[in-house]
């Protein structure tokens, strides 16, 4: 496992959203999943996201991986909310500080809006989301009565945060002059670069993973 | 203007046409690179490796595949198709851009493919996302910043809101900013709009 976090770096954020200690001394990819009781299956479909090529695509996976996934899913919520968007909150107030032109102020405000538009979306997923999928995925046979909400009408949401990020990028990449100030600029860049990253193999994972199987399941209920 | 390579590709399966075409070709000052093709295939083959700026073609190859022509146009939107007219066409072929017949002078058969050149350079300057908005665009532009709906701008400018949309959308791509705030600020990184226009 160590030569492959040597390979490709980003996959120690996968281990994190897996919530595997990064000391992985001698162990195979096996031998982890076997300590953490993660499938191989599944481990080895995101490490495939991360690796970027596709999840080789074979459903099912068991509920038992799905849970998981939520899981994976929530602590990435976490690195978002706590450490990812206020890193980059906290770049964007220090640039506003260094050069004090209106744009940089207009930008800052942007991003405050995008931020708290993105918890909002978060805590959506957080609260209506996934327990609707924990729901779907428990054992006793869920009940169609009251059912506010698909797998379907889940993956309509989230295009807005990626769209907004990018618009971010552009505008500081193409548009926006700054004087100066490289190192805190390429900071910022590769901040906004991670979080980009994370947050597409996000929505892979939900596309690919999470919401066919959801679906699958909501059919097998409704025959 | 900027001069480059022209890459060329004939697909054409008779030896004689192809060498003829190719003749001309390299005795003319144009820069080219031209490679030959035996059939549609390999074009496709071709494409996905290589830049092909004009293809010249017998338009025989096309039969019976119009769909695949018209999937490759989309895909290429920079590609030029010269069609050779062998005398059998009763109609210009929608699949060409241009056809010439084999007894047409070299000349003439020049001067086609260089208009074919131009017309593939100004479709890659487009593809580059310039963005230099046009009036219009810039109009619409002003008014969405300011908070106004599709169909405010559409009455103030005189237009449908149907044009208002197709605006909009231009000005995304070129700009590469989707979100109505980030709009505000290429507005007035741009010069657009004043900055003292807008709260903070």
């Amino acid at each position: 496992m160590a030569d492959l976090i040597d390979g490709n770096p980003y996959l120690l954020l996968m281990l994190q959203h897996f919530n595997i200690d990064f000391r992985v001394s001698d162990r195979t990819l096996l031998q982890l999943c076997h300590q953490y009781g993660i499938s191989e299956r599944l481990f080895l479909s995101i490490a495939n996201l991360y690796n970027g090529s596709g999840t080789g695509g074979e459903q099912p996976f068991t509920r038992k991986d799905l849970l998981q996934v939520i899981d994976f899913l929530k602590s990435s919520h976490n690195y978002y909310r706590f450490d990812k968007y206020p890193q980059i909150s906290a770049y964007i107030r220090q640039l506003q500080e260094n050069h004090p032109e209106k744009e940089l102020k207009l930008l800052e405000k942007f991003f405050n809006e995008y931020f708290t538009e993105v918890r909002e979306h978060l805590d959506y997923e957080d609260e209506v989301a996934f327990p609707y999928f924990i729901t779907l995925l428990g054992d006793d046979k869920y009940k169609n009565d009251r059912q506010v909400y698909s797998s379907r009408e889940y993956s309509d949401h989230h295009t807005d945060i990626e769209l907004k990020l990018k618009d971010l990028k552009n505008l500081l990449l193409k548009y926006i002059t700054i004087d100066n100030d490289l190192d805190l600029r390429r900071k910022l860049f590769m901040s906004l670069y991670e979080l980009e990253f994370d947050l597409y193999i996000h929505s892979l994972i939900e596309e690919t993973i999470l919401i066919p199987s959801g679906v699958d399941i909501e059919r097998e209920q409704n025959e | 203007m900027n001069k480059s390579t022209l890459h060329i590709a004939i697909l054409e399966s008779s030896k004689i046409i192809c060498e003829g075409i190719q003749a001309i070709l390299y005795q003319s000052d144009m820069d080219c690179r031209i490679r030959r093709l035996g059939t549609l295939d390999e074009l496709i083959e071709l494409l996905e490796s290589n830049p092909v700026d004009i293809l010249i073609a017998n338009p025989l190859q096309f039969v019976n595949r119009e769909k695949e022509i018209r999937k490759i146009r989309k895909s290429y939107p920079s590609l030029s198709i010269a069609g050779i007219d062998f005398g059998m066409m009763h109609k210009p072929s929608t699949l060409t851009d241009v056809t010439f017949t084999l007894y047409d002078s070299s000349e003439h058969i020049l001067h086609l493919l260089l208009k074919l050149d131009k017309k593939s350079q100004s479709h890659s300057n487009e593809k580059e996302g310039e963005e230099n908005l046009t009036r219009r665009e810039v109009e619409v532009l002003t008014g969405l910043v300011n908070g106004m709906l599709n169909k405010e701008i559409a009455d103030a400018l005189n237009i449908s809101i149907h044009t208002v949309v197709r605006h909009r959308k231009n000005i995304a791509m070129k700009t590469g900013i989707r979100s109505q705030s980030g709009l505000t600020i290429y507005a007035i990184s741009k010069k657009i709009i004043s900055i003292e226009d807008i709260d903070l």
